[in-house]
């Protein structure tokens, strides 16, 4: 066979899904940080003379109120050949910096209410500029909502995931446990991989709301007189509790299938040396399975952590995005064009790169704090 | 041999095998009921009549049993074109996705080449990336390509989104079929392409027919990104968030039922491959 050809296959059935990746993962990551910190501004040159090839004396940003102190008129040849009368005003504006700037610039860069009388005028036009930044990512640090949504996703993310781990062993620890039937409790332990995070949410909808499930059984086992209204402004805490159950319910499957990958793994012989020794199950729990299953549980934990701060439309459905916020709303909110957003990609990206660069950092830190425990157990 | 006599510490040891495996029984029905009660409380709801979808208090069964609630969410405005848009969006990212991710499955589990693992690697952190990033630079690019508004431009995001679990996915399906197959295969007479068609491909096919549905399955969830590259194509996920601000209970609620209603069936289908899915990652 020639060797050559041999080499070359691997490489040739990777590429089309290392362009596809290239094109729709790269080069959007490369954008994304372009909003985020670079400004697409128009910026107006002003010249020392009426002149377009005069020297630049400074530079004005648009919608910059400016006195005009003197004007001139100057015929403008056009690309046909014939001429037409322009006129070029002597301005007088301050620079974003707060100097001081006087020169000529085109009447095409400022509106001004009579080209011939007018002693103001406003720059409206300018020449591109594109220049790094730190505005937006500034603007997003002092929105308050930015404070809120980052506690609202930190609180969530405390109080599911410990949730999420325990129910996810125990589910696979049942699984494994061989019962009859264990295919349909796999299937149904299961089921939740399939639903959205809008269904689920708009499935705890239906249990939280005033007429909802949870109050008519309370009421029906004598809790409570009269329907309580959960999901309210005033009872945010309740509604912590229906985006934590509903996450629960929903995300707790992955972590699940992934630790019985991870138990499958795990030789049987290590558990019966363990059952022969007279180990209590939560001893062969402590000492050898958790052990074993560190490397599972620490991808899980990643991949349910980077998940966990994409939280969205559990969030919108419950609580509808006004009275809590979340990371990934703000990004929806601040690019949506429509009537509740603000329609600035900017903005949106910012938070975009926000919610990426703190998931890499857990990710970084679950990595690290997991690797020390072990070469400190090696010690 | 049960009839003869056990002493009683024997009997002791048995009986609480027993009642361990009873508590474990008791545990599993549990945790299946803490899954399945909610999907059974929304579908009540679905299938209500609309004065017990705002009666109070609620009964835990559809009596009488209509599906009025379902007939007047799929006759909402945009519904039934939304949900159209979704099955195109899904199918698309679907054969997409498995076409483009089938051939680099194989390559990483048949070849061992230089870069095999820094590729694996690159995939594993696609895949684990937090997808809400590349919506809102997409939907910008979109923009400035004239492909915004689009079913295909959905489609090509959720294919980046879905290309990673494939890949991995398809080659822990190849990497379950032994080489030896092949090689026997060539033995016999066939040459590698016959080998690959004739005695590779019909064993992976269910796996891979799997891993597309579960493609299909996480399109059709997909919620963020629809959202924002779409605005009068919307998808399914995206016209309901979209309109829930301002819609009904009943529209919620059947809402929420229609769109988790195919993954019971989904899930069912590709249970036995779940672990060959998931599993895969922590290799």
């Amino acid at each position: 066979m020639n060797k050559k050809k041999w080499n070359l296959a691997p490489y040739l059935l990777i590429l089309p899904s290392f362009i596809y990746l290239a094109v729709f993962f790269a080069w959007p990551m490369v954008r994304s940080l372009q909003l985020a910190f670079v400004r697409d501004s128009q910026i107006l040159p002003v010249l020392a003379e009426a002149d377009p090839d005069a020297d630049v004396v400074g530079r004005l940003e648009m919608q910059t109120q400016v006195a005009v102190v003197d004007r001139t008129r100057l015929d403008e040849v056009l690309p046909n050949g014939r001429t037409r009368p322009v006129y070029w005003f002597k301005i007088v504006g301050e620079t974003e910096g707060g100097e001081q700037i006087e020169g000529w610039t085109h009447q095409k860069n400022v509106f001004i209410e009579s080209r011939t009388t007018s002693e103001t005028a406003r720059v409206t036009s300018g020449e591109g500029a594109k220049e790094w930044t730190l505005d937006y990512v500034e603007r997003m640090i002092n929105d308050y909502r930015f404070t809120n949504a980052l506690k609202t996703t930190l609180i969530l993310i405390v109080l599911i995931l410990p949730i999420q781990f325990v129910l996810a062993i125990v589910m696979a620890l049942v699984l494994q446990a061989q019962l009859r039937g264990s295919t349909i409790f796999l299937y149904i332990y299961a089921i939740p991989l399939g639903i959205s995070d809008l269904a689920a949410g708009l499935v705890w909808v239906s249990i939280f709301t005033q007429r909802g499930f949870l109050n008519t059984f309370l009421q029906q086992i004598g809790i409570i007189n009269e329907p309580f209204i959960y999901l309210s402004a005033d009872h945010q805490n309740w509604m912590i509790v229906a985006i934590v159950l509903a996450e629960v319910w929903r995300a707790t499957s992955i972590v699940m299938v992934i630790v019985v990958s991870g138990l499958q793994a795990i030789p049987r012989e290590y558990l019966e040396a363990g059952e022969l020794f007279g180990a209590s199950l939560w001893q062969r729990l402590r000492h050898i399975i958790l052990p074993l299953l560190k490397p599972s549980l620490q991808v899980a934990l990643i991949l349910r952590t980077i998940l966990a701060f994409q939280v969205f439309a559990v969030v919108v459905a419950i609580t509808g995005g006004r009275v809590l916020t979340v990371l990934a709303y703000e990004t929806y909110r601040w690019y949506d064009p429509g009537d509740s957003g603000f329609n600035n990609p900017n903005m949106a990206a910012a938070y975009a790169g926000f919610i990426m660069l703190i998931s890499l950092a857990f990710a970084v830190f679950y990595l690290r704090t997991v690797r020390t425990q072990e070469e400190a157990a090696r010690e | 041999m049960t009839t003869r006599t056990l002493d009683p510490v024997q009997r002791r040891a048995i009986r609480q095998r027993q009642l361990r495996r009873a508590s474990v029984y008791a545990l599993a029905i549990l945790i299946a009921l803490w899954i399945l009660l909610p999907i059974w409380l929304i579908g009540t709801m679905a299938f209500s009549t609309q004065q017990d979808v705002y009666g109070y208090p609620k009964q835990i069964a559809p009596i009488p049993f209509t599906t009025e609630t379902m007939e007047f969410f799929v006759n909402q405005e945009g519904i039934l074109e939304a949900t159209r848009n979704s099955v195109l969006v899904a199918v698309i990212t679907l054969v997409l996705s498995t076409a483009i991710a089938a051939p680099a499955g194989y390559a990483i589990s048949r070849y061992f080449f230089a870069g095999r693992d820094a590729f694996r690697l690159g995939i594993l952190a696609v895949r684990a990336f937090p997808i809400v990033i590349l919506a809102v630079p997409l939907a910008v690019t979109f923009i400035e390509w004239g492909m915004f508004d689009k079913v295909y431009s959905v489609a090509l995001m959720h294919t980046a989104l879905t290309l990673p679990t494939t890949i991995l996915v398809v080659s822990s399906v190849f990497a379950s079929i032994p080489r030896e197959f092949e090689e026997a295969a060539k033995v016999f007479g066939c040459n590698a392409y016959q080998a690959f068609i004739r005695v590779v491909l019909p064993l992976v096919i269910p796996g891979i027919a799997a891993s597309a549905i579960f493609t299909f399955v996480m399109s059709w969830n997909e919620v963020f990104a629809a959202t924002l590259l779409t605005i009068r194509n919307r998808t399914l996920p995206a016209l309901i968030l979209y309109s829930l601000n301002k819609s009904s209970l009943q529209f919620q609620y059947a809402g929420g039922f229609f769109m988790l209603a195919p993954s019971l069936v989904f899930i069912f289908v590709i249970r036995r491959y779940l672990f060959n899915m998931w599993g895969q990652i922590t290799k």
